[in-house]
């Protein structure tokens, strides 16, 4: 971590000595599996880890992957409402709804999850 | 509960290329600062399995659809160093997200056929 601002940027990639295994769910997959398989089974891979992130509260990510704080919004009993911890829950809600109606889009056979329900309304 | 179930990689498979998923979104690419950095990243920590000969960091396009966007390749001189580097990249996390890692057939990597 450096002081003052000076361009020291850490880099995305996380520690060497720390993998991510999730069981049933490999990460160095075989070149046999079909461009659209693998294609969709990252799709998979990605709503899973945003389900974990979701389930276990693992939602703020590290400092350097963070946007700058917007102005607080307060309720109306002086609560904040968009705190880190709700901005960052719906950033990850969002990306799940749009993974999964792009891959619905991008291939036939793409089964969503059980729990996924079509947004009412897409705002963008 | 998956419709895709994964086929885990044996090293008969090994090319010189090296496919990374599930690292960066289109959105992330778009801004050039952003997508200097993640080249950056990546090219700083996949130097380290090995003779890295060049990747290739596919990019938006305004109304196009880019074949093999939001996926990295990464290419070496020999299949020594891409099976050393894909076996220590897959699992890894990058940006707070699981890095998924394949071969790649090099001719296609070369005609951009992703």
């Amino acid at each position: 971590p450096s002081e003052n601002g000076q361009r020291k940027r850490r880099s995305r990639w996380g520690a060497s000595d720390t993998k991510i295994n999730i069981p049933g769910l490999p990460t160095a997959i075989s070149s046999t599996m079909t461009k659209e398989q693998r294609e969709q089974y990252s799709v998979h891979l990605r709503i899973e880890e945003i389900n974990r992130k979701l389930r276990t509260g693992d939602i703020v990510p590290h400092e350097r992957d963070r946007s700058p704080s917007p102005e607080p919004v307060y309720n109306a009993e002086g609560k904040r409402v968009n705190t880190r911890d709700a901005r960052y829950r719906k950033k990850l809600e969002d990306e799940r709804q749009h993974i999964i109606e792009d891959a619905i889009k991008r291939y036939p056979d793409f089964r969503p999850p059980a729990d996924y329900r079509k947004a009412a309304k897409t705002t963008d | 509960p998956y419709t895709v179930t994964a086929t885990g990689v044996t090293d008969q498979e090994a090319t010189k290329v090296v496919q990374l998923m599930n690292m960066v979104t289109p959105e992330e690419l778009e801004d050039p600062s952003e997508y200097q950095e993640i080249w950056e990243d990546v090219q700083d920590e996949c130097s380290k399995f090995g003779a890295l000969v060049d990747m290739k960091i596919p990019r938006p396009q305004e109304g196009n659809v880019v074949p093999g966007l939001g996926m990295i390749f990464i290419r070496y001189d020999n299949t020594d160093d891409s099976l050393t580097a894909l076996k220590a990249l897959a699992g890894r996390k990058f940006a707070d997200r699981t890095v998924l890692a394949s071969f790649y057939d090099e001719s296609k990597y070369e005609a951009d056929e992703f």
